[in-house]
């Protein structure tokens, strides 16, 4: 009985980076992704999912693998700057101060909690074993009651991946932790075959982990998908571009490839495991890049001393910055170095920039700001006070960037494609729903309830 | 014999096989701890008297400790100095502040060295590197070939049995041969101590901090510690857990994080 009841309880999760619902929906229809479209009908349904915001993939995933807001595991960006100080740096899995699934489940929160861990704790008095293949925000390794190899953004696969003999292990088939995407301008066909092989690798990788390991909770990303995207989205519907042949042949892989996982799965499981995809953010047509740190010098709140690097370019006078994608941070005295805003001026600040962001257009008028968010807004918990105090979402085709090296407002680079925070996807078993919108955050606690199941 | 002694003879073993089968040979003199004390295993297996070249690469960024170091000893050791520059690139402005700092790794270093190493026709060089500093050290070998690339096919290498060592190299390729390989990083300053090896000043604690490792001036951080003496840092080194390259490894990832992050049109 305990057998039949540990294995019912598993859980297989495939992350699929970036990719939007309405795509998988539309190609399904088209008859690109025969798999996917098995597997719905075999008891599943695709969800629109809202992601983090800001929707960047390290946000993102640590809300999916914590389950809670950037305020309460400190994840705002991919970077990020020293309290105190213009000075930036890469936070990394050191800096993730909410427990993961399996760090809840496995009995390795060190001293980490959360909201999410609270409502678990005592719940799991075995811990369960997974396997964390390729999430970004986990370089370097930290221990876990499992195996896992970090996702983006990892330096060194050794130091990435724990225990040493799984970095044996993928070091032995050659497993690529990422592509080199610097080469999708200027060597596409060398991109493209990168990008098959990766794939190829992960497939084999995970396959392995799948058979040759015990686990309860297995999560295996594939981030290859927002590379294609980043580089080739505008090839995704247009059926003449020269690149849509490869684009549609990219996605009959991965069709391919989560239906082999799906279908070990369920003859791992007698058909009873829980199986579920997801995305971290959606993906669109890119029709302009918005620098928003131009923008902000150009209304007057930003002044930048060219001689320095990256943010300690910020200059006397500054009322307000941005990180990517467009966390905006108000220049408050006492909180950074130059700080001039005082605490009392602040708000005044932060409407004057709201009003003006709303006006914000582009040569032809059309306005680029969606959604303007102050950070209390969206965020709660012990981290709030690192967190941006306004962020700002774009519609569609406006892709808004924090490069400090651009003049001008508008303009374009080798991107074709643009995250969306609206339209991450996620595919749920029938029944397993939350009656409310999806929001990546809403994963973790889903998982932890089958699990729970596995603990007698 | 005791363990110090043991390692030292092996050490010793080591260089004065390298510089019988090479006549071609120097040894890299960073100034760092490591360096310092295969140059003193040198200066003892030759009885005080280098028979071949020391090369400093020289960046142009180390700490002024490093410079006074180096003409200090180099003089009262009688030493026979080559200082390797890439004078061009630092000229053009090349620096860890400009661009990646793998960049000025790679210039300033690198091929500071492969220039060096050309012009003076070495074959062989010998580098105090140590097996337990990094994972990848982990699996070199004492004589280890390096093609015109510099690169190391390290699972392309012969078993080393006993003092067995591959010493046999293509045209072009040059040998590196690690004599304190087997040496742990507590065992250098226990050794430094037995021996009263001279040290930059640079790691022992001022104001609570020290370096641990040192390199170029803009890409080191000081750790935290009090440890003031070889007897103190002895003493830091067997109740801590912290890695010895901690101040220096992060620049590295930072690097080739923000070049990952710039191709994804972040930055």
């Amino acid at each position: 009985m305990t057998t039949m009841q540990a294995k019912t309880a598993k859980v297989l999760l495939v992350g699929l980076d970036g990719v939007p619902s309405t795509l998988l929906a539309n190609y399904m229809e088209k008859g690109l992704l025969p798999s996917f479209k098995k597997i719905l009908e075999s008891g599943y349904n695709l969800h629109q999912m809202d992601a983090s915001i800001p929707d960047v993939s390290s946000t993102s995933w640590t809300s999916f693998m914590t389950g809670v807001n950037p305020a309460e595991h400190g994840i705002y960006g991919f970077t990020d700057l020293r309290p105190g100080s213009y000075r930036i740096f890469v936070p990394n899995s050191a800096s993730v101060r909410a427990p993961a699934i399996w760090d809840i489940i496995g009995g390795t929160a060190n001293g980490r909690t959360s909201t999410l861990h609270e409502y678990y704790r005592g719940v799991f008095k075995r811990p369960l074993r997974s396997i964390v293949l390729n999430i970004p925000q986990t370089f370097p390794a930290i221990e876990l009651n499992g195996v896992l190899t970090a996702g983006f953004v990892c330096p060194d696969l050794r130091k990435g991946t724990y225990p040493e003999k799984a970095y044996d292990y993928l070091n032995s088939i050659g497993y690529l932790s990422d592509v080199d995407s610097a080469k999708a301008a200027s060597r596409k066909d060398e991109f493209f075959n990168e990008v098959f092989a990766a794939l190829e690798k992960r497939m084999t990788a995970y396959e392995h982990f799948m058979k040759n390991e015990e686990w309860d909770f297995f999560a295996g990303v594939i981030t290859e998908t927002d590379r294609m995207h980043h580089f080739f989205f505008d090839a995704a519907y247009d059926p003449g571009h020269p690149d849509h042949e490869v684009f549609v042949r990219f996605y009959g892989e991965l069709d391919r490839i989560v239906a082999r996982l799906h279908r070990l799965f369920m003859d791992m499981t007698d058909g009873t495991g829980f199986f579920l995809t997801m995305s971290d953010h959606g993906f669109t047509v890119l029709n302009n890049e918005v620098y928003m740190n131009a923008w902000l010098r150009k209304e007057g709140f930003l002044s930048l001393d060219g001689k320095k690097e990256y943010f300690e370019q910020v200059d006397a006078g500054t009322k307000a910055f941005a990180m990517d994608p467009a966390r905006i941070y108000v220049n408050l005295e006492g909180k950074y170095p130059g700080g001039c805003v005082a605490a009392g001026e602040k708000e005044a600040v932060m409407r004057d920039l709201k009003e003006r962001l709303k006006g914000l257009v582009d040569g032809e008028g059309r306005p680029v700001i969606r959604e303007i968010y102050e950070g209390r807004e969206l965020y709660s918990g012990p981290h709030s006070g690192v967190g941006p105090d306004l962020v700002c979402l774009a519609h569609d085709g406006f892709d808004l960037k924090a490069n400090l090296k651009k003049d001008e407002v508008f303009g374009r680079g080798n991107f074709t494609g643009m995250h969306t925070s609206y339209d991450a996807h996620c595919i749920l078993p029938k029944g397993v729903e939350t009656g409310m919108r999806l929001h990546i955050e809403h994963l973790a606690g889903l998982i932890l309830d089958h699990l729970k199941n596995g603990i007698e | 014999m005791d363990h110090l002694t043991e390692l030292e003879n092996k050490s010793i073993f080591i260089i004065r096989e390298a510089y019988y089968r090479f006549k071609d040979i120097a040894v890299l003199w960073s100034i760092g701890k490591d360096s310092t004390t295969l140059l003193w295993l040198c200066r003892k297996a030759f009885f005080g008297k280098i028979p071949f070249p020391v090369i400093h690469i020289d960046t142009s960024y180390k700490f002024p400790e490093i410079y006074a170091f180096r003409d200090e000893y180099a003089k009262k050791w009688n030493l026979n100095l080559i200082v390797g520059k890439n004078e061009e690139e630092i000229k053009k402005g090349m620096g860890p502040t400009k661009g990646a700092k793998l960049d000025c790794c790679n210039e300033l270093k690198t091929n500071a060295l492969k220039a060096t190493i050309a012009k003076h026709g070495f074959k062989a060089l010998l580098l105090g590197i140590r097996r337990d500093e990094h994972g990848i050290r982990a699996k070199e070998r004492v004589f280890s070939p390096r093609d015109e690339n510099f690169k190391w096919n390290y699972e392309d290498q012969p078993a080393e049995l006993w003092d067995q060592y591959k010493s046999t190299a293509e045209e072009d390729n040059h040998f590196r041969i690690h004599p304190i390989l087997h040496m742990t990083e507590l065992d250098i300053w226990k050794y430094v101590q037995r021996e009263n090896i001279p040290m930059t000043e640079l790691y022992f604690s001022k104001g609570g901090k020290r370096y641990r490792s040192i390199g170029c001036k803009p890409c080191c951080s000081p750790v935290e510690s009090e440890a003031a003496t070889v007897d103190d840092i002895i003493r830091e080194l067997e109740t801590s857990h912290t890695s010895e390259r901690a101040g220096r490894a992060q620049d590295k990832e930072d690097a080739y994080t923000m070049q990952k992050l710039r191709s994804l049109g972040y930055m």
